[in-house]
């Protein structure tokens, strides 16, 4: 963790200097924490959900649209969007946790879909394919301006770490263990007394306020919020983060989506046919390494990485 | 196991911190290999779309472009200073076009911004400009709200397009004739179900029914755009049975709107009215065109019919080998107003150029009368060449066409923008 | 929201028979599509998202050979064919090697190559949008049909698609190939043990689901604009059909893709602005009360 912060040290250092790595981190704390969230679904639950994205937009769209009134605080905008996550993850995460297997997750592409739908045709309210026009404006609060690049870029650093060490907390605990076993053996676990499908729900519902967070800070940063905030080419996005950086690994999904975000802007930069470029880049990953980076990285590291319950090969 | 988990643990930061690293010196490195080069050169960095299905725009616009900056340059471009065009997929996604502008500024050194976004995406490179300060010259968007809402415009974004409410204005004018001519009374809507869409048609009929208050918008259906297949609207289309359509379809959509429309025989039973029909490649893709349909120009190489129109689509159509559309036409006028305020203040500064910019006409081969008028107060180009007319098979493509009354155009303009408390 | 034009139709006969025969025709391409997906989930295991790619690159060669050769017959059994055979080799090279793992490689593997096709298909026919135009064969008028019209073209599709239909039934439920395929859906293992070469059964199951799909893109194409991109559209609706109707059922993709057809339909005069919302609705609805699809069974 020491060295962590001395990362931290060194990484805000650098960015103060030269604001396209600047740049690269916030958009890195922004699907970082995306990825994360998504893992702690998918790779310690076993849950796989197409529809992650929806979070992610109504975060986006939910503090959007509060702070254009203009009448609500940053402060208080983020903790209301946060909440309504959350009652949004409870309400379809257990209608969703009810379905096994595939059937889970395109049931979460369903309702992901709908919101979109409802994104698109409530012109009034959301802008609809324009999505919020005008910006988004930011009132000091607590002597905090972010309309000051460098102050938002401290405040999403310091979300971002916060959330890191939050989630660690949760997969190291028993609570993190209770949801391996779900993902590994459901019926033993229920045959322990566990309640299966509460902490099913209570990681829904986590990740999902997670990703929303991450949808807040993305409005903030482009100072808007659209309608493929919520599509499913960024769930898309999400799973491909995680599978490139690893999902046994705890922060193969941040290292997935810093790989994510470096290879799109690389291939944008040199060439006019991104698709064909990055469909070779990843068939090669998925056919040749077979596994995310880090999970390839620690496994030919051997025994020094290897924590038993960590590292061990998902099966799902 | 604690111990191991704390070994593991370090691994795992020092695979951090080596990725992160790793990840700074590729940035870092890019950014130092573009500062190098941009001492001479004047940089004009373009977010466009050049994949997926409105590829085409990003194509023609780029095409437009360089076909003005060539020119500059072969003339010697800025007292020696020769102009770049740095052009950048968005794949039209507002967040990455947002990204690409900050990408195109920030690593790129681009001095200005040449915005060839769709609407949705326009807006998102506006909140970017107006944090940066760059001059930013939107070239596509039609959306009237980007330059006449106050609380959208920016003092350094120029929109150097057409407007919805211009070619509605024109529209509505145009087809009053016919509503008093043919009794064209019960009227229906069949647009793409997006912004444009539902903007310009509300837009047309507003202007419309001041001119010939007896129209009647009988009923309406709405086509998700890029809807492969419009069975389901013909069919409403033919139950209803108006005696005009008004559609704000496009492109490939309008090609097969009308393909599929054929099989119904829709159109001998109506009279169509679209503002996007008069365009080359749509034109040249429609394999049987009905008779009589009504349309405004997009971009005719015969409209304005001067020669000055007629001799910069033969250049553009032999340097790229396709014909110029609309977008062609706009990039090309919106880089020529850049070039004008460099040649005349000899600056690259935005603020500078955006000071002459402002209220700047120029002569163009699109202009109504062969000017073009950046307008002061919002930013956005007047005066430009807005025709209707009725479609033929073969070139000229469009025929008795009737040029809009700028006069007009500007003084229901001028109304519409109090009423909607714009000014 | 537009209920009472709603009402007004259901109350009128002709309304009715237009909007049922609309439902129908926009149904009968979907079903094609869907069709070849549910078949291969439904025995493969294998949600093929590049299925959509596959209706594309139909459309495409469909495209080409009709200006090459001047015949739509030949374009779209050649073309369909030359799908399939795509799709064969598709499957032995790369999916065949995720047959075992977990469904986001799968998932990655057709996400790769959509992205892929899509910039080849940019590549060969530009990007400009591209059309085929009616052949002259059915360059017909409409014909009239209890009150309304129907084109003769449409006419044509619809007998084909149900021709297509009654003969995948035939081949999977009749002949010794569709035991097979059954028996593969159930065990393969057991299968391959008893002597039968399965994985050319899977190729060979692939090549007939690309070959719908391929099929689908090359009758359409007379009516339908093609450019880049142009998959994605067709895979979500083949997607949600294939869910409704139940994952491996053909007979369930073919009353799903009817049933979305008309709820497109009745949306347009309903609910003009949330056509696509009416669909999910519907299929998160079929999800939470029999997720194994109207008609699916339940997978071993």
């Amino acid at each position: 963790m020491a060295l962590s912060g001395c990362l931290a040290v060194i990484v805000l250092a650098l960015a103060f200097n030269n604001p396209q790595f600047a740049d690269f981190v916030l958009r890195l704390t922004i699907f970082g924490s995306y990825a994360l969230s998504l893992n702690l679904l998918i790779g310690y639950t076993g849950l796989v959900s197409f529809g992650h994205a929806m979070f992610f937009g109504f975060g986006a769209y939910a503090f959007g649209l509060l702070m254009q009134t203009e009448r609500v605080s940053i402060p208080l905008a983020f903790a209301a969007s946060i909440a309504g996550a959350a009652v949004l993850a409870v309400s379809i995460g257990a209608l969703c946790i009810r379905l096994k297997d595939i059937y889970f997750g395109i049931l979460t592409l369903a309702f992901q879909m709908l919101l979109h739908a409802v994104i698109l045709s409530w012109v009034s309210v959301t802008g609809g394919d324009q999505g919020l026009q005008g910006g988004i404006p930011r009132p000091p609060f607590f002597g905090v301006d972010l309309s000051h690049p460098k102050q938002f870029f401290v405040l999403a650093c310091v979300i971002f770490f916060g959330l890191v060490l939050l989630v660690r907390q949760i997969v190291e605990s028993p609570f993190g263990y209770s949801l391996r076993m779900v993902r590994d053996n459901p019926e033993r676990a229920l045959a322990l007394g566990l309640a299966v499908q509460r902490y099913k729900l209570a990681a829904f519902v986590i990740s999902g306020t997670i990703a929303a967070n991450a949808g807040i800070m993305m409005s903030l940063y482009v100072s808007g919020a659209y309608p493929n905030f919520a599509y499913w080419t960024l769930s898309g996005d999400g799973i491909l983060m995680i599978m490139l950086g690893g999902m046994t690994v705890f922060l193969g999904p941040i290292v997935g989506a810093g790989i994510f975000l470096l290879l799109n802007g690389i291939i944008t930069r040199t060439t006019e046919y991104s698709g064909l470029v990055m469909g070779i880049v990843l068939l090669s990953v998925v056919l040749g390494l077979r596994r995310g980076v880090l999970d390839f990285v620690v496994e030919r590291c051997g025994n020094l990485g290897r924590a038993a319950l960590f590292t061990r090969r998902i099966e799902l | 196991m604690k111990k191991v988990s704390k070994l593991g643990a370090s691994r795992r930061e020092f695979l951090k911190s080596a990725a992160a690293t790793a990840a700074f010196a590729a940035v870092g490195g890019l950014a130092r290999s573009a500062r190098g080069q941009s001492k001479e050169v004047i940089k004009i960095g373009q977010p466009t779309i050049l994949s997926g299905r409105v590829a085409r725009l990003g194509e023609s616009s780029r095409n437009g472009a360089q076909l003005a900056i060539d020119g500059f340059n072969a003339a010697g471009g800025l007292n020696g200073r020769m102009l770049q065009l740095v052009t950048r997929d968005s794949k039209g996604r507002p967040d990455e076009a947002a990204r690409v502008v900050r990408e195109l500024i920030n690593t790129d050194k681009c001095s200005i911004i040449l915005d060839s976004e769709a609407s949705s995406a326009a807006f998102a490179v506006q909140e970017v400009i107006r944090q940066t300060g760059t001059l930013c010259m939107h070239a596509c968007s039609e959306t009237t709200s980007l330059t006449a809402d106050p609380k959208i415009r920016a003092a350094n974004a120029f929109r150097c397009a057409r407007q919805d409410i211009h070619d509605s204005i024109a529209g509505g004018q145009y087809a009053a004739q016919f509503v008093k001519q043919q009794g064209l009374k019960r009227w229906m809507i069949c647009s793409p179900d997006y912004a444009y869409g539902r903007d310009v048609s509300a837009l047309f009929f507003h202007f419309l029914k001041q001119n010939a208050p007896s129209v009647e918008v009988v009923s309406e259906t709405w086509p998700k755009l890029f809807a492969p297949d419009y069975t389901e609207n013909i069919t409403k289309i033919l139950q209803v049975k108006p005696q005009a359509l008004y559609s704000a379809l496009y492109g490939g959509d309008l090609v097969t709107f009308i393909d599929q429309g054929n099989l119904y025989g829709l159109f001998e039973q109506l009279t169509l009215f679209d503002p996007n029909m008069a365009d080359y490649t749509t034109l040249e893709a429609v394999k049987k065109l009905p008779k009589g349909i009504h349309s405004g120009d997009r971009y005719l190489s015969t409209f304005p019919a001067t020669k000055a129109n007629a001799d910069w689509a033969a250049e553009y159509q032999k340097k790229f080998n396709v014909p110029p559309i609309n977008w062609s036409w706009q990039n090309y006028v919106g880089m020529t107003f850049i070039i004008e305020a460099m040649k005349k203040t000899g600056s690259v500064d935005s603020k500078t150029l955006a000071d002459a910019i402002r209220g700047m006409t120029i002569d163009s081969p699109f202009g109504a009368d062969g000017k073009i008028t950046m307008r002061t107060e919002d930013q956005t180009i007047i005066n430009y060449a807005i025709g209707w007319g009725v479609i033929i098979p073969n070139a000229p493509y469009l025929e008795n066409i009737e040029p809009a009354n700028w006069n007009v155009i500007l003084e229901l303009e001028k109304d519409w923008k109090k009423k909607k408390g714009y000014i | 929201m537009n209920l009472p034009a709603l009402l007004d139709c259901v109350s009128s006969s002709s309304c009715v028979v237009t909007q049922v025969s609309t439902g129908l025709i926009i149904g009968m391409l979907l079903f094609l599509v869907a069709s070849g997906l549910t078949l291969i989930f439904g025995v493969l295991g294998v949600i093929n998202f590049t299925h959509g790619s596959f209706y594309m690159l139909g459309a495409y060669f469909a495209l080409t050979a009709y200006r090459v050769s001047g015949s739509y017959f030949e374009a779209v059994i050649v073309r369909a064919l030359g799908v399939a055979v795509f799709g064969v080799v598709f499957e032995r090279l790369f999916i065949s090697s995720v047959y075992n793992s977990n469904v986001l490689m799968q998932l990655l593997v057709c996400y790769a190559f959509i992205l892929i096709l899509d910039d080849v298909v940019k590549i060969v026919w530009g990007t400009d949008f591209q059309t085929m135009g009616m052949p002259s064969t059915f360059a017909l008028p409409p014909i009239h049909l209890f009150g309304g019209f129907v084109p003769p073209f449409y006419v044509f599709l619809t007998g084909l698609t149900v021709a297509a239909a009654v003969g995948l039934s035939v081949l999977v439920n009749k002949t010794r190939f569709g035991k097979l395929v059954r028996a593969a859906a159930v065990n393969r293992q057991m299968l391959a043990c008893l002597g039968v070469n399965t994985s050319l059964l899977y190729g060979a199951v692939f090549g007939l689901g690309s070959l719908l799909a391929g099929a689908a893109g090359a009758l359409a194409a007379p009516v339908r604009s093609m450019s880049p991109e142009m998959g994605f559209s067709i895979l979500i609706e083949s997607f949600i059909v294939t869910v409704i109707g139940g994952m491996g059922s053909i007979i369930g993709a073919f009353f799903a893709a009817v049933l979305v057809g008309i709820i497109r339909a009745v949306g347009s005069i309903g609910y003009p602005l949330f056509t696509d919302g009416l669909m999910f609705a519907f299929m998160a609805l079929v999800l939470l009360v029999k997720p194994t699809g109207l008609f699916g069974r339940k997978l071993a």
